[in-house]
């Protein structure tokens, strides 16, 4: 699904925390409908550059840019452009205290503007899709956590972005909640959305993925198709970390 | 026990039905509620409008302290004159604040009542603004970063996703505030009002039988508050039909 247009355009990107640089100069580039998967070690820094993508970090060096504008300018407004880039979160973060629907809803309603009755079809299509109709009424504390999960990744898609990341999506889920959020971001990707997925999950990484990504000390440490990077690690680092997740 | 009894019974008639001493309850009592009630109103106003300047201020130091752009300094100066407000009120006795405001401040108006609304406004105000602000500051930073990638900017983050949380959570504590604020009141003879404690110490200065007067303001006190209590938590439970 990869085409030659590139979405988000990432150079030389820094993020330091204090004395702390937790990325060291990064530069790639995303293609649209590109699904591009980083793995790392944990405190690589794979998280935070992922989370600079929108800018909830902001870099302290380097340059982003998303559909040609650089993002990283002061001067550009930022919210506009994180409409288009959903965000799926590793603690669903989803909004307590709204309904299913309410949660996908608010978005589309309060920034696009449209109708609540036209939000409310989105949505519900949305939830049809990945089975959670029923539960369009229900908070997110009645809910499973793979459930809460996939309601936040269609409240994400209910925005329509250009690109979906996802931070570490099955990381706080347990062990048989996993296989039905790993389902909705297997179908997405063959949609052709643009996805940047932060995950332990290899076996998605080796499926799904056209590109994978090893950070590790805050650089790219290799990146390859998932067919090559997991069969043929160049790099001792990658080799190490494969022997011990896989 | 008929005596006694007999010996009540004139004691009530004495303290609150001759000379309709019971109207200085009534009216006591009508200064209480409208000195508690606007000074609610000027208390949440107060609270809202400086818990906003200290939280904002909090979440976005960091990030703006790299910029230095005029909005930090602007920021800066109200959280301080914020901070500064917060020392003062909380640092001295509301007493002493209600007689500066009556002798000093305020000294060219004679409406008593709207010199204690305007203090116990501004003193519970600063109580109020604290217990927001901890309120902003126990929601899960998820939750706003959940708002931002939406793109919401932050006021609107704030608005539609921190806030009515927050509510939830400082309620309790904000019915406690208003509970003490109520009672405080009681200190408004200090600058001639006649609200509900002062009603019932004149009475006693008339009768000079204490029981009676003292115990009834007491009772009456007691039933507001137990009143109030009942009511936020009806209003609690409402609230909590999200979280199962």
């Amino acid at each position: 699904m990869t085409t030659n247009e590139t979405l988000i355009k990432v150079e030389s990107l820094e993020k330091a925390f204090g004395e702390i640089q937790v990325l060291k100069g990064i530069t790639t580039d995303i293609k649209k409908g590109e699904v591009v998967v980083v793995i790392g070690p944990s405190g690589s820094g794979k998280s935070t550059f992922l989370r600079t993508l929108n800018l909830l970090e902001e870099p302290t060096g380097g340059k982003i840019y998303f559909e040609g504008t650089d993002i990283t300018d002061p001067q550009v407004n930022i919210n506009l452009h994180r409409q288009k880039m959903g965000m799926v979160f590793q603690q669903f973060n989803l909004f307590p205290h709204m309904t299913v629907l309410k949660n996908m809803t608010i978005g589309p309603i309060k920034l696009q503007g449209i109708s609540k009755k036209e939000a409310e079809k989105r949505a519900l299509a949305l939830l049809e899709r990945v089975g959670l109709a029923d539960r369009a009424d229900a908070y997110p504390s009645q809910l499973s956590g793979g459930q809460k999960q996939r309601v936040a990744i269609v409240r994400a898609l209910c925005m329509q972005p250009e690109v979906m990341l996802f931070d570490e999506p099955t990381s706080a889920l347990d062990p048989e909640m996993v296989g039905e959020v790993l389902d909705v971001m297997k179908s997405l990707a063959n949609e052709g959305m643009t996805m940047v997925v932060v995950t332990h999950e290899m076996g998605f990484a080796r499926e799904v993925a056209d590109r994978v990504i090893f950070i590790d000390e805050g650089i790219i440490m290799e990146e390859n198709t998932p067919d090559e990077l997991f069969s043929n690690p160049k790099s001792s680092r990658l080799q190490d970390f494969l022997g011990k997740v896989i | 026990m008929k005596e006694w009894f007999q010996e009540i019974s004139d004691e009530f008639v004495l303290n609150f039905i001759k000379d309709n001493r019971w109207e200085w309850i009534v009216e006591g009592l009508k200064n209480t509620l409208i000195i508690t009630f606007f000074a609610t109103l000027i208390g949440i106003a107060i609270g809202i409008i400086i818990a906003t300047v200290r939280s904002t201020y909090d979440k976005n130091y960091e990030t703006m302290k790299k910029h230095k752009s005029l909005g930090f300094y602007v920021l800066s100066f109200f959280n301080f004159v914020c901070k500064l407000y917060l020392t003062v009120i909380r640092g001295t006795p509301v007493v002493v604040q209600l007689l500066i405001m009556y002798f000093i401040i305020l000294s060219f108006s004679n409406d008593e009542a709207t010199i204690a609304i305007i203090t116990f406004g501004i003193n519970s105000g600063a109580y109020v603004a604290e217990i927001f602000r901890s309120g902003v500051m126990s929601i899960d930073k998820g939750q706003f970063e959940a708002g931002r990638s939406l793109g919401f900017n932050y006021i609107q983050t704030m608005i539609f996703i921190v806030v009515p949380q927050m509510f939830k959570i400082v309620l309790p504590t904000l019915c406690n505030e208003f509970i003490v604020l109520l009672k405080e009141t009681s200190i408004a003879g200090y600058v001639g009002i006649v609200d509900l404690t002062k009603a019932g110490d004149l009475i006693r200065g008339r009768t000079f039988s204490a029981f009676m007067p003292l115990i009834a303001v007491a009772i009456i006190y007691l039933v507001l508050v137990m009143l109030f209590t009942w009511l936020v938590g009806k209003l609690e439970r409402r609230l909590r039909n999200s979280d199962h």
